[in-house]
């Protein structure tokens, strides 16, 4: 959670407008699951992991580790389609399952480096402002807005009593482990709401009333960009359309 | 008259902690008062009290000597009017980035975009902390954190500033920056009122004092006067500043005439001791 937040606040593209990336990364996506040839699907995913790691700039090490969470969905599913079981609990090649375990892999690699691209690039106060911008009634993002901001102090909290605890020898066998636990999450509770409570003072002090209005940072997409993605999507879409 | 004053204020919390007992305070425009006591003296409540947080069991608030009422509509133009910053700067940041959240306090002036990004910039530029404005607000250090948090207030432009504890965790280096910063806020015309403990750095940065103890206010004054006062110190369990032990021993000596500035820097103090090693 915290490397794809710190990858998204830190990468080369982060300022770039929501539109372009979305553009880009939606429009991949689409192409990815609705033209049939794996061969686009492949073009996909080259391009999307291209702009992420040399364009944007994301470390490799940050991508593969958000990688490997849709990796092993993946993989699961595409070896149960490349192999059957028959009546007698045999287990052989299904026929023609290699292939379509390669389509599925393929089509699924594009799929997951497009939303990766997104998630790696794009500073979680622009999907906000997002949000807002096409019409999110303004309380949803802000529930959204306070969560994405309280998530990290929660678990900074959690993560200082939980050394605390460790310093105490709260963690040493597993009995005391669940126990130290449950008071950890026990403990969490009424600070969560202490700290709620200090949010709205401090809130009010700057004449809150009832509404976060903020002015977010404006990102203008440039017509030559978004004009140079929906090239690139045509060529990716005519090179799918001609290898079926 | 006073532009803030606190008449016999007095709040009980729950369980009958007794917090201010009939508290009298004054603050007086373009003088910077530091509220001084030791933990637990109701320095904090005093403040929440200051804009209107906290209404009191007893007594009055009163800005430009007026009795300050509790409405919604009295209570907006009493904060527009007195900021205050809260000593942990977690509980003020809730947007994603620098920028955004110190354009929460001026967009609820209700001021246009314009005007808003204005007053975010020249904050931001009056702390200096304007490369952090597209920054998230979770990634930044605890002195950072502190500086947004009082540049959030400062773009509302108030006339009076209440800043608790701002210094507290701060290390040398930051606490200096800091007042550095705070004391050029005063070109604007804020008066700074702030809370401590630290009575060091009272000295060096105040003009007035407030001594606190069990919720009243003992003292209140000049800063050097008061703080030259031993029982009034010991009272308020606090220590007489070094600077000031200085000053007043230099004085003793001879060295500085009776209506002679004591010295207020650790610069002037040294100077005092080398005018004191030269054969006069």
């Amino acid at each position: 959670m915290s490397h794809i937040d710190t990858s998204a606040n830190l990468n080369r593209w982060r300022k770039k407008s929501l539109l372009e990336k979305s553009l880009l990364s939606f429009g991949m996506l689409l192409i990815a699951v609705s033209v049939p040839s794996w061969q686009a699907a492949l073009v996909v995913a080259a391009i999307m992991i291209g702009a992420t790691l040399i364009c944007a700039r994301v470390v490799p090490g940050v991508w593969w580790k958000a990688f490997t969470a849709p990796l092993s969905f993946l993989a699961i599913g595409a070896i149960t389609l490349a192999f059957q079981v028959d009546s007698s609990l045999h287990v052989s090649l299904a026929p023609g399952g290699l292939e379509l375990a390669g389509r599925l892999g393929a089509r699924a690699l594009a799929g997951v480096s497009c939303l990766l691209f997104l998630a790696l690039t794009t500073p979680a106060a622009d999907f906000v402002a997002g949000l807002r911008k096409i019409g999110v009634p303004s309380e949803i993002a802000e529930m959204a807005l306070l969560m994405y901001r309280f998530l990290f102090l929660l678990t900074d909290t959690a993560e200082a009593m939980n050394a605390a605890q460790t310093a105490r020898l709260g963690h040493v066998t597993y009995g005391r482990h669940m126990k130290s636990l449950s008071l950890l999450i026990a403990n969490l509770m009424p600070r969560a709401f202490a700290r709620a409570r200090s949010l709205e003072v401090g809130l009010a002090a700057r004449g809150w009333r009832g509404e976060l209005k903020v002015l977010s940072p404006v990102r203008k997409a440039s017509a030559l960009n978004l004009g140079i993605i929906v090239a690139l999507e045509l060529l990716v879409l005519a090179i799918g359309l001609w290898s079926r | 008259m006073s532009l803030l004053e606190a008449r016999g204020i007095s709040h009980t919390y729950p369980g009958d902690v007794r917090a201010l007992t009939g508290l009298d305070l004054k603050i007086e425009a373009g003088r910077r008062l530091a509220i001084l006591g030791a933990n637990g003296s109701g320095k904090t409540t005093l403040l929440l009290h200051l804009n209107g947080t906290l209404k009191p069991k007893a007594g009055q608030v009163l800005l430009d000597g007026q009795p300050m009422r509790y409405d919604s509509d009295s209570l907006i133009s009493w904060r527009r009017r007195v900021g205050l910053v809260l000593q942990n700067a977690d509980d003020q940041l809730f947007a994603p980035t620098v920028g955004e959240d110190v354009s929460f306090g001026p967009l609820n002036l209700g001021l246009d975009e314009a005007e808003t990004r204005r007053r975010v910039d020249s904050a931001l530029a009056a702390l200096h902390i304007s490369h952090l404005s597209d920054r998230s607000t979770h990634m930044l250090s605890f002195g950072q954190k502190k500086r947004v948090a009082i540049a959030g207030l400062v773009a509302m432009q108030p006339e009076i500033l209440l800043l608790d504890e701002p210094t507290a965790g701060l290390d040398h280096q930051g606490t200096e920056d800091l007042l550095a910063v705070l004391g050029g806020l005063e070109r604007s015309k804020t008066t700074l009122v702030f809370t401590t403990h630290d009575v060091e750095l009272a000295y060096r940065f105040a003009d007035d004092v407030a001594l606190f103890d069990n919720g009243v206010t003992i003292a209140e004054g000049e800063i050097a006067e008061v703080l030259a006062n031993d029982d009034l110190v010991r009272r308020a369990r606090l220590a007489t500043p070094f600077l000031l032990k200085i000053g007043l021993r230099a004085r003793d000596l001879g060295l500085l005439g009776p209506n002679d500035p004591l010295p207020r820097t650790d610069d002037a103090a040294l100077e005092l001791l080398s005018r004191a090693e030269s054969p006069a």
